[in-house]
């Protein structure tokens, strides 16, 4: 059950990343993992160590950049900021996923399949 | 990120991740440890975690790469025609830079195989280059802190028999016990010299080189303790060294040396001492310590050791066996092949360039939806370098073939023109080892790159605006990918004329020597040389008793017209001695004139083919006991002795030592005695029968073929004495001149084949701009044409254009051009250093083939219908 909900997460993963970047500003992992959890509506829908992998194939691809900075409780943690080539893939990435949707949900619409 | 940060930083903010969980747990009521424990349950396996990270770190990278790589084959495959060319180009390019690598890397950088450390060895004469005394290198062997230890070595020839089978005639190297330890190799089979071996009166011992074991013992393993004379003495074989193991000439045994009973310090052979230099000490030190010692000497001994015997000479192994200038020729050459590489890349960096503007309408879509323009380079440059890897695969097939075709013809004829001749064949290792795979790897990747990037950064530097609205396809090329182009082809030209410049200097350097008159007919004249074993020749008597012989038996071959002996034939460089005129008082003791001298027998100039000017031959009658007599040529007479050369007195100087005064009898002819063929010098002439030698070469003139001759020489010689071998020959003299000059042969072949490539390139990629630009232009034709424009203005118009780019390129290469040959004239002296006819040859070419890139595409634009060619651009 759980693998399956990471699966399916990883796809749409970057856009929610990317998205909760775009709105909320530079946020660390920590306060992405709350804030996916917070959207996601669960109580636990992932390990927040998952974030990690995701994390870093975002930063190779240029679309965030991390800086470490420190937190109100004066912690030290690693920002991610959304980068600008990251906000014109945010835009694609959710060009896309619209364009999928909508379709998906016409297709599932009673009737279309004949 | 570096990869060596990534593990690092990732526990850092690990660590702080589960801090500010915990934190939160802690403000949810938990205790401590609790609230830690929860921490880490919420996270999750960290471990997991670092596993996913460090997999999606390098899979990016990887799989960004193997995408694009996929899509280059994909297009390489769309172009065949272009992928074939190309590919040809470059295998063609690092093939022939591989070959020319790998000779110069064997001739000059890696020295004798199989030896340790061949930078590390030095080589040590006295002061004038040639010959040292026995007890002068004890005193340095002894002295010498800068060498970790020090030999000596001296080349003989060895007559070799193992019995009835008659004998035969080996190069042999006498070594004093230590050398084989000094180079860091020993026997694969038996045992190494040891300091007994070399004490006065120790038996005989062999060692044997592997291929003469192999050859005339069949690589039988109980050839340790066979019988084997040498020169007459019997040995025993002790050992054999390895496999390609031959040091330091073209010897195929070695005995130990035995220090002369009666060393003197004024007796110098012909030998020379290596040294190995000790840890930390490097050649300038050892130079100068050398130089203290032989001034100590010199206070110690100055009867013997002063004036240019004074401070030795340490040279390596480039500046021993090699010589500066060949080793320049060398570095030369391989400079030519890597501006022909260069060439090419400009050539393909162009063709790339085109090909991408054809896509440059998909590159701007591209890049409009973001990709990276690091993306878009590399993937321009993926392209590219795998282009010239393939390049490299089949340029490796290329080079192999090629260096084992130079390798067998150079081990025929030697390396340079210091070591023409058969003491340093067979020596050098011509095989392609890792070096030579290695830099072909590095030239394949370095051209890839390189042709690549100037095409990947003018694609991805674009205007992507701009681009899409002229329509999305981009055919034409904006300003700065022109001037790219052209400066591409004016480099190119520069190149091109000046390799074809240098190759000119060296073809007309070496035709020189090929068509220099030496003085005489060399195609009838038979050469061999005899050279007397001093075992069984000790004395002087013998010496000329056994040649007087020779030459009479010879005389009365069949076919043979005139016979001589001679000490060095034409076309051998001679050591000067110094000399003095009576009455003709020397400016200085120590600064006496000096010229070659030559120990000839009785019809010398007839064997040649020469009448004297002034005066006669030696004759027979010319004995030890009487009057010493002296013949000069035309040079000397002309220099030294304007009033008159008849009848003055001579007498030669050996080390500041007079000998007895010698009467001028005859004015001979200039047979030419240098090296390189072209130049008279003032040569002095001793007869034979007043001072004999050991090693005389033969001379027979003919009448018939030279075949049966040399048959007739061997015959004679055998009949005289069956145990006495040829030492060299017999071959004819213009054969063996000819070797002279076949180092030069091959370097202006080289050189004209390297300019010729490049000219044929440079065209090309001159050719393809130029029609390029004039089609950019077609619209721009029809308009005029259509308002009268002819053929003509035309031309002039697209010329015009590319005027700058021509004018650089032909003025750079000229430039260049005269730099060059001053470099080279250093070399090779008789040439002009601007050879205006090749010069402007090139020019011409080029510039030709730019009119020509225009005439073509012009007259084909004049063709279309100016009405089409109106049309908007589809």
């Amino acid at each position: 059950m759980a693998s399956e909900r990471v699966e399916l997460l990883q796809g749409t993963l970057d856009l929610i990343v990317l998205r909760a970047l775009d709105t909320m500003g530079p946020l660390h992992a920590y306060a992405l993992a709350s804030r996916l959890e917070q959207v996601a509506d669960h109580e636990f829908a992932l390990n927040q160590g998952t974030l990690y992998p995701a994390l870093v194939r975002l930063e190779q691809k240029g679309w965030i950049k991390g800086s470490w900075q420190r937190t109100e409780n004066n912690r030290e943690a690693k920002y991610y900021a959304l980068t600008r080539s990251g906000a014109r893939a945010l835009k694609r990435q959710a060009d896309r996923w619209r364009r999928l949707a909508g379709l998906v949900e016409k297709l599932l619409l009673p009737g279309s399949a004949s | 990120m570096r990869p060596a940060a990534a593990e690092p930083e990732l526990e850092r903010e690990i660590d702080g991740h589960l801090a500010l969980l915990a934190d939160e747990f802690a403000r949810r009521g938990l205790s401590p440890e609790e609230a830690r424990a929860a921490a880490r349950r919420r996270f999750g396996s960290v471990a997991h975690t670092k596993d996913l990270h460090r997999d999606s770190r390098s899979f990016v990278w990887l799989q960004d790469l193997r995408r694009d790589v996929i899509v280059a084959v994909r297009m390489l495959r769309r172009t065949p025609g272009f992928a074939a060319v190309a590919v040809l180009t470059l295998a063609i390019g690092i093939g022939v830079n591989t070959i020319v690598f790998t000779i110069t890397d064997a001739v000059l950088f890696k020295g004798f195989p199989l030896v340790e450390r061949n930078d590390r060895l030095l080589y040590l004469t006295s002061g004038k280059g040639c010959c040292l005394s026995y007890l002068d290198f004890q005193d340095w062997q002894r002295q010498a802190t800068s060498f970790a230890g020090m030999a000596l070595v001296h080349g003989i020839p060895a007559t070799v028999s193992d019995g009835p089978a008659g004998s035969e005639l080996f190069a042999a190297t006498e070594v004093t016990a230590n050398t084989f330890r000094l180079v860091g190799q020993q026997p694969m089979l038996g045992r190494d010299f040891t300091s007994a071996d070399e004490q006065p009166g120790a038996p005989l011992v062999i060692l044997l080189r592997h291929g003469l074991w192999q050859r005339r013992f069949g690589s039988d393993p109980r050839i340790l303790g066979k019988t084997l004379l040498v020169n007459g003495r019997p040995g025993t074989v002790v050992g054999v060294m390895p496999r390609g193991f031959s040091f330091p000439q073209n010897q195929d045994l070695w005995i130990p040396l035995v220090p002369p009973a009666d060393a003197r310090r004024d007796t110098r052979d012909n030998w020379f001492a290596l040294g190995r230099l000790a840890d930390g000490a490097g050649i300038e030190q050892a130079r100068t310590e050398m130089a203290v010692i032989g001034r100590r000497l010199g206070a110690t001994y100055p009867a013997t050791n002063q004036g240019r015997n004074l401070i030795p000479l340490v040279s390596t192994f480039e500046d021993f066996f090699i010589g500066e200038r060949a080793g320049a020729v060398y570095r030369a050459m391989w400079g030519a092949v890597g501006f022909v590489m260069l060439i090419a890349c400009a050539n393909l960096a162009n063709l790339l360039m085109a090909r991408a503007l054809a896509r440059s309408g998909e590159i701007s879509v591209r890049m409009a939806i973001g990709a990276g323009r690091w993306r878009v380079m590399r993937q321009l440059l993926v392209e590219s370098v795998l282009l010239s890897a393939m390049g490299g695969v089949v340029g490796w097939w290329l080079a192999r073939w090629g260096v084992a075709a130079y390798a067998a013809a150079a081990n025929g004829w030697g390396v340079s023109e210091q070591n023409v001749g058969v003491w340093f064949m067979n020596v050098l290792d011509y095989s392609m080892d890792y070096r030579a795979f290695a830099y072909l790897a590095a030239i394949s990747l370095g051209t890839g790159l390189l042709f690549g990037v100037v095409p990947a950064l003018r694609l991805s530097a674009t205007d992507a605006g701009g681009r899409l609205r002229h329509g999305g396809r981009g055919l034409t090329a904006d300003r700065r990918t022109r001037g790219a182009s052209w400066l591409l082809v004016a480099a190119e030209m520069t190149l091109a004329i000046v390799l074809t410049a240098g190759a000119g200097m060296l073809l007309r350097s070496f035709l020189a020597m090929y068509t220099a008159d030496p003085g005489f007919d060399a195609s009838k004249v038979t050469s061999a040389q005899v050279l007397l074993p001093r075992a069984r020749y000790a004395t002087p008597e013998l010496q000329r008793a056994f040649f007087d012989r020779l030459t009479t038996e010879l005389q009365r071959t069949s076919g043979v017209e005139t016979v001589a002996t001679a000490s060095a034939l034409p076309g051998w460089d001679l050591s000067p001695r110094a000399f003095e005129i009576d009455g003709v008082a020397a400016p200085d003791t120590r600064d006496r004139p000096a010229a070659g001298a030559v120990t000839i027998s009785s019809e010398y100039f007839r064997a040649l083919g020469r009448r004297m000017s002034t005066g006669r031959e030696f004759l027979a009658t010319d004995h030890p006991d009487q009057q010493p007599v002296v013949i000069v040529n035309e040079q000397f007479a002309r220099r030294y002795l304007p009033d008159g050369a008849m009848d003055r007195r001579i007498r030669l100087y050996a080390d500041s030592v007079p000998d007895v005064w010698m009467t001028v009898v005859g004015v001979a002819p200039d047979i030419v005695q240098r090296r390189d063929l072209q130049q008279q010098d003032a040569v002095l002439y001793v007869p034979a029968r007043q001072r004999p030698t050991a090693g005389m070469w033969l001379l027979a003139r003919g009448r018939v073929e030279t075949e049966a001759l040399a048959d007739g020489v061997r015959a004679t010689l055998a009949a005289l004495d069956p145990d006495l071998p040829l030492a060299d020959g017999p071959m004819v003299l213009a054969d063996r001149l000819a070797r002279n000059y076949q180092y030069r042969a091959v370097m202006a072949t080289s050189f004209a084949l390297f300019a010729a490539i490049a000219l044929l390139l440079a065209s090309l990629g001159l050719y393809a701009v130029m029609a390029h630009a004039v089609s950019e232009r077609r619209r721009e034709i029809g308009i005029r044409t259509a308002m009268g424009a002819t053929v003509v203005d035309i031309l002039g118009l697209v010329l015009t254009q590319g005027m700058k780019p021509i004018a650089a390129g032909i003025v750079g290469g000229i430039a260049a051009a005269v730099l060059l040959g001053r470099l080279l004239q250093a070399e090779f002296a008789q040439v002009t250093p601007s050879d205006p006819a090749m010069l402007a040859a090139a020019s011409a070419i080029l510039l030709a083939v730019s009119i020509a890139g225009c005439l073509v595409p012009a007259r084909r634009a004049l063709t279309v219908d100016p009405v089409t060619a109106l049309r908007p651009s589809d």
